[in-house]
């Protein structure tokens, strides 16, 4: 592709390798000048709020003292940094927003956890309308119960999740239990550190019953299985298993599909005496529609020549509003009108975030982009722009959102569709067609000239697929720039290692140098 | 000066010696240098707590 120079000098810093020690944490934070320092004190000076409205609750301070994974919490500050790296106007504002409200979302899952928690406030009357529900689900079944009759309890979103996004060595202690125990140690570490947070006695328990899905991974059900033997036998919370079908695209699966969730949400009024109501399942179908629709929007921005809102907070903004979200909370609706109106301002004022823009990059494969600010270095360091990630690939159909009989009807099978096509999954799993295939319409409708391909070493969906990759990219004259990791172990391949197999690629085929040599290499190791 | 004008003077001066210290926290990233001195105290905590490991 051709370079695309930015006609305007980025304020404040220059270079970036300034902002790191090898400690911890960051030498200082960055200088973006006046305007934009600004307001990236005052989103701290918002984060501070809400944390310190956290930790002025004594359950929650209780709730620190119980639980090891808390403590990842001491760096959320410096999680937010890492997404920040570089960025000014529009994209730092989309940044700030939407991974703000993220952090807020986290914090308010914590609260509910310890208000329901047998261990710390144990509120009898809250946890019998608490459904705990397996992170890696779509949460669809719970889309018609008004939150304070069955409400979803991602539990394992802050215990595991998003206590790694703040620090990188925060499930090694549960991998280690984990393996302790015979889990072999070349299983993906995010199932294996759930299963060795629930040996370990470290999640918090609640509810009145439990939905557990099959989506991931083979890795996912295995973890499942030893936590829903903990729960159902010690805790006495009994688990449903909602199963996706595999081939998802498949016309002869989803009746299946839909079956299984009309037995999920029958499952759920049974355990919390919650009733399903229609008029609040269609309110909430509009509103997923309606994140489809501006995620779409923000897609169509990314595919032009100045795109807004990428990198690590759109795939985690897509994750949340999606499994996390699901049509329940109202609020999301209007922060994504919110972050659209900036990305279309820095659009039609030709916003670039990076001195230039060399390469469009689509990222592909299981990622460890929350662990590590890859996506942001590699435009920093290389100009290589990050146009959307295969998470926010997500679903593109609208679902019915009037209610009418036979709506009421197809309602189960958009339901069972949506939690077939889990964010990350529906792309692992369904045939060659939807990870490979696809991945090259995408390359086309983006204009993209390069594949970032996360290799996660510990994935088995994927493994098989490396060949195909490889010869098909060939064909199109993509680059593509294999990048192993290890997801959630820094100790199997650290930041350093993960960022110097880009470094060689850029280096030897591409024949560039570095836009910014200040970060080619980090000391950021010991970094939360 | 009257007692009612000095308020905003106060008013300004607090806000502003806020900003002072908020934004050199803030710069200096005396926040996360802080509570990274704190990290080794919780989990040395957690390390002496009895853990009833179960598969």
């Amino acid at each position: 592709m051709d370079i695309i120079k930015n006609p305007r000098k980025r304020d404040g810093e220059q270079q970036l390798g300034v902002l790191y020690d090898g400690g911890k944490v960051r030498r200082r934070r960055e200088w973006r000048g006046f305007k934009d320092t600004f307001f990236d004190y005052t989103r701290w000076l918002y984060l501070v709020s809400v944390l310190g409205k956290f930790i002025m609750n004594p359950y929650n301070v209780k709730g620190f003292f119980r639980y090891r994974w808390m403590a990842n919490y001491l760096g959320v500050m410096h999680g937010m940094d890492k997404f920040t790296i570089g960025l000014r106007d529009e994209a730092l504002r989309i940044t700030h927003y939407s991974f703000n409200y993220v952090i807020a979302d986290v914090t308010q899952s914590i609260v509910n956890c310890f208000r329901g928690d047998r261990r710390i406030r144990n509120d009898e009357e809250f946890s019998k309308h608490c459904v705990l529900t397996d992170e890696n689900a779509m949460t669809a079944q719970m889309m018609g119960f008004k939150a304070e009759e069955a409400r979803a309890i991602l539990r394992e979103v802050p215990t595991m999740f998003a206590a790694n996004i703040f620090n990188q060595n925060s499930v090694i202690h549960y991998i280690d239990v984990a393996q302790q125990y015979g889990i072999p140690g070349d299983v993906c570490p995010m199932p294996e550190s759930e299963a060795g947070i629930s040996i370990d006695d470290d999640f918090c328990v609640l509810g009145s019953c439990a939905v557990q899905v099959n989506t991931t991974c083979d890795g996912s059900m295995m973890g499942n299985g030893l936590i829903a033997k903990r729960l159902e036998r010690e805790y006495g919370i009994p688990t449903f298993q909602l199963t996706a079908p595999l081939r998802h695209r498949e016309e002869d699966v989803q009746k299946y599909a839909a079956e299984d969730m009309k037995k999920a949400i029958a499952f759920i009024e049974e355990h919390t005496g919650a009733k399903w109501d229609w008029d609040t399942y269609f309110q909430r179908a509009k509103n997923v529609n309606d994140c489809t629709r501006k995620r779409m929007a923000q897609l169509d921005i990314n595919a032009t020549p100045y795109p807004q809102f990428f990198g690590a907070a759109f795939s985690l903004y897509n994750d949340t509003n999606y499994m996390g979200n699901c049509g329940r909370d109202p609020y999301f609706v209007k922060l994504d009108k919110k972050l659209l109106k900036l990305a279309e301002k820095g659009y039609r004022e030709k916003r670039m975030y990076a001195r230039e823009y060399r390469h469009r990059c689509i990222v592909w494969g299981v990622q460890p982009q929350y662990i590590i600010d890859m996506l942001y270095w590699m435009l920093q360091c290389w100009g290589v722009v990050p146009l959307t990630d295969m998470l926010s690939m997500v679903n593109t159909r609208m679902i019915a959102e009037e209610d009418t009989p036979e709506n009421r009807e197809q309602a189960y099978y958009d339901m069972a569709w949506l939690n077939e096509n889990m964010i990350m999954r529906n792309r692992t799993h369904g045939g060659y067609e939807v990870l490979v295939d696809e991945l090259w319409e995408f390359c086309e409708q983006m204009n993209a000239d390069m594949v970032m391909m996360w290799e996660h070493m510990s994935c088995k969906a994927l493994d098989g697929m490396h060949g195909q990759f490889e010869e098909q990219a060939r064909e199109r004259g993509i680059h593509l720039v294999w990048v192993c990791h290890d997801l959630c172990d820094p100790r199997v391949y650290s930041r350093q290692a993960i960022r110097d197999q880009f470094n060689s690629y850029m280096r030897t085929v591409m024949r560039e140098e570095p836009l910014d040599p200040t970060i080619e290499v980090l000391p950021d190791e010991n970094a939360w | 000066m009257s007692k009612l004008k000095k308020i905003p003077l106060m008013l300004l001066g607090a806000g502003g010696a806020f900003f002072v210290v908020t934004f050199t926290i803030y710069f200096f990233n005396l926040d996360m240098k802080l509570t990274s001195k704190l990290e080794p105290f919780f989990l040395k905590h957690y390390d002496t707590m009895p853990r009833k490991q179960y598969v």
